[in-house]
């Protein structure tokens, strides 16, 4: 019996194959419980950021943003803390990188928005990035803030006065929750603090052990 | 000559399939026009980047590329099969719930309604009604192989019967509303990668392993490359999708899976394109458009399916995946090849259908080399942009505003390379309306 001449045959085969390919790359990670085990300091979305993320959605700004910093050093590194900004809002003086994206963060997402293309930057890590003055005004009008962007002018999310609709401040309050589900900037800033106080004491020892000697 | 086939069903799906091709492509052409003035049709929610980006994708994917092909299975698979579609009434009432399926899409998309995973956007009502037309495009297709005249079946009809089992699974199981977090994600790239792989792929080779040999007058090089290829594809295909989240918060092995399955892709791609390219062979120069679509496609065919698994490498991936590179592979898959095929299909099978030649052969080669060469102006800007783009990210002292500045000049020959497919598609139209008109007219001066 050749499957040529046997439509029930071809059928079959292909069933077989296809559930072989999907048994191990869907089934099995569907049961892979670190793939669905909340990090730390994950909380669900509020009601507010749920709006915003529904906003988010209708608007397809997922289609120019992924949200997935990869592990790579490059993004770690793009995705962190600049020197300025360490100084200006925790008064260090540090490039802070950002952890790559885990799986845990992202358990209370439904649908998932990690996206495949960055006409614009990733966004899973900018809560905190921004204070949201900064945000109404990119949304509002991104050419504002960053002179030469590509991204629409959200200008139907604001009133006629061109204050922020309840959808703008949903949505903010939204990429404001965005990689907070891992404490790090916090966490990092602090690290630094400490190490940085680590050497100045001993700075300061190896100059008292000079002046000893001397 | 004996009328055996009808040719109801067809035929409309293939008109609508045109008509609709046009109005994806012109949303098309509006969002890089956007790329390039940001603030183009600015201000009107409905015309947003995010809420047109989605009408163009499964536009072209549901709306033009899936319902030509489905049109042309209705013409070819009656003509292997040596008997007549199984009911051209089941056929025009699928086409019926097709149109408003399509329609329906456009304005709940517009108005901001979607699932937000890629490629299964569409809201769960409108997902039972594409469950019920491919059912009936099912029923109707298998129905007429049931009946067929001659025992051994061609290689077209072994994809379009694949094609009609995996697009069921893969949009049923795909559109579950189960998954959420990384899952979700893998989930949406098992769909996403084999909405390509087994729904489009498998369609426009079965096309083009059945207009091959019509349009050339070869004979089929090798049935066995094409047993090889059918049954590797079919393996495949299914491991890849995790490729899309190479580095990002998925299993490392899971992304190893990817990789490894992805390069062994090469295998069915060039068994089958060594069987069209031996199919093809003497009638390279000598070919018609509807020849020159068919040889480009398979070379585009060819390039994007070695793209592909390249991407998939850990080291490239790193550079080009999220950038504009990916674009210009993305396009050279469905528009350079899938929809090459079916346009040649297209050219092949109307003049069949409506027993009269195209109105217009020089507005076929005009449609030919405007599309060809819109598109290679779309593709290949789009890839050294891209290629660019991903190398300055690399470096993160240079701020992302300025990688995108960066891309002005691409975007800005994209815009008028999409110019030309446009203008290449409006020919095509007319022809195929020409075409079509002359016929009814003639009809009525007959009948009066
Ligand atoms: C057409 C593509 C596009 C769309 C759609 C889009 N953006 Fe953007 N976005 C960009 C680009 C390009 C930038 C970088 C330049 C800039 O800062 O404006 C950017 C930057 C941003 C930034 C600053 C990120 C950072 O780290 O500096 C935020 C926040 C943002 N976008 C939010 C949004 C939101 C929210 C939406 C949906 C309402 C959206 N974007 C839709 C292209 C887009």
């Amino acid at each position: 019996m050749k499957f040529e001449s046997k439509a029930v045959l071809l059928v079959l085969g292909v069933a077989v194959f296809m559930a072989l390919g999907t048994y191990f790359t869907m089934v099995v990670p569907l049961t892979d419980e670190s793939l669905f085990t909340p990090t730390k300091d994950a909380k669900p979305y509020t009601a507010v950021e749920l709006k915003g993320k529904e906003v988010y959605q209708r608007e397809g700004c997922w289609y120019c943003h992924t949200q997935q910093v990869r592990n790579l050093l490059e993004e770690t590194q793009r995705y962190g803390m600049g020197e300025e900004e360490t100084f200006k809002r925790f008064g260090v003086r540090a490039l802070i990188q950002a952890p790559p994206s885990q799986p845990g963060e992202y358990v209370y997402d439904k649908p998932h928005l990690l996206g495949t293309r960055r006409v614009g930057p990733d966004l899973a890590r900018v809560g905190g990035k921004y204070d949201n003055t900064w945000q109404f005004n990119h949304l509002r009008d991104p050419r504002s803030t960053s002179p030469g962007s590509i991204m629409p002018s959200y200008t139907w999310l604001f009133d006629k006065n061109g204050l922020p609709t309840e959808e703008a401040i949903a949505l903010i309050a939204y990429l404001q929750k965005l990689g907070t589900n891992i404490k790090w900037r916090e966490e990092r800033v602090e690290q630094v603090r400490r190490l940085q106080a680590k050497t100045s004491t001993q700075e300061n020892h190896s100059l008292a052990e000079l002046k000893e000697n001397n | 000559m004996t009328t055996l086939h009808e040719d109801k069903t067809a035929r409309w799906f293939l008109y609508f399939s045109v008509v609709f091709f046009l109005v994806t492509i012109l949303i098309g052409l509006t969002m890089a026009i956007k790329f390039v003035f940001p603030d183009f049709l600015g201000g009107i929610a409905a015309l947003g980047f995010g809420r047109i980006r989605v009408i163009h994708t499964n536009g072209v994917l549901f709306g033009w590329l899936l319902a030509a092909n489905m049109g042309l299975a209705y013409y070819t698979v009656p003509r292997l099969a040596g008997t007549k579609l199984f009911s051209e009434k089941l056929g025009i009432a699928t086409l019926g719930i097709w149109v408003f399926i399509i329609l329906a899409a456009v304005i709940t998309f517009a108005s901001g309604d979607t699932q937000a995973r890629e490629y299964l956007e569409l809201n769960w009502w409108l997902d039972v009604l594409v469950t019920i037309a491919w059912v009936m495009f099912a029923v109707n297709i298998f129905g007429t192989i049931a009946k067929r005249k001659h025992e051994q079946m061609y290689v077209s009809l072994w994809y379009i019967m694949g094609t009609i089992f995996w697009t069921a699974i893969l949009w049923i199981v795909g559109n579950l509303p189960v998954y959420s977090g990384v899952n979700d994600a893998n989930v949406n790239w098992w769909f996403g990668h084999n909405a390509v792989g087994l729904i489009f792929t498998p369609m426009g080779v079965a096309m083009a392993y059945y207009f091959i040999p019509k349009a050339t007058g070869n004979p089929l090089y090798s049935h066995k490359l094409s047993i090889i290829g059918f049954w590797t594809i079919a393996f495949l295909y299914i491991w890849n999708g995790a490729h899309h989240i190479i580095f990002g918060p998925i299993p490392t092995w899971l992304q190893t899976v990817a990789i490894l399955f992805s390069v062994s892709l090469l295998i069915p791609v060039w068994t089958v394109i060594a069987n069209f390219f031996g199919t093809l062979r003497g009638k390279w120069s000598q070919g018609n458009y509807i020849v020159k679509f068919l040889l480009a496609g398979t070379v585009f065919y060819l390039l994007t399916c070695f793209q592909g698994p390249m991407h998939s490498l850990r080291s490239v991936n790193q550079i080009v995946s999220k950038t504009d590179w990916i674009i210009g592979h993305a396009h050279m898959a469905v528009f350079g090849a899938f929809s090459f095929f079916a346009i040649a299909g297209i050219y092949f099978a109307l003049p069949k259908i409506l027993k009269r030649p195209m109105y217009s052969d020089k507005l076929g080669e005009w449609h030919f080399w405007l599309s060809f060469v819109g598109f290679l102006g779309f593709a290949i800007s789009l890839w050294i942009g891209g290629f660019i783009q991903g190398l300055q990210w690399m470096n993160y002292t240079i701020a992302f505003l300025d990688t995108v500045k960066a891309m002005f000049p691409y975007y800005l020959i994209r815009m008028f390379s999409g110019l030309f497919m446009m203008t290449a598609q409006i020919l095509f139209a007319y022809n195929v309306y020409k075409t079509v008109q002359v016929q009814d007219s003639q009809l009525q001066t007959a009948l009066s």
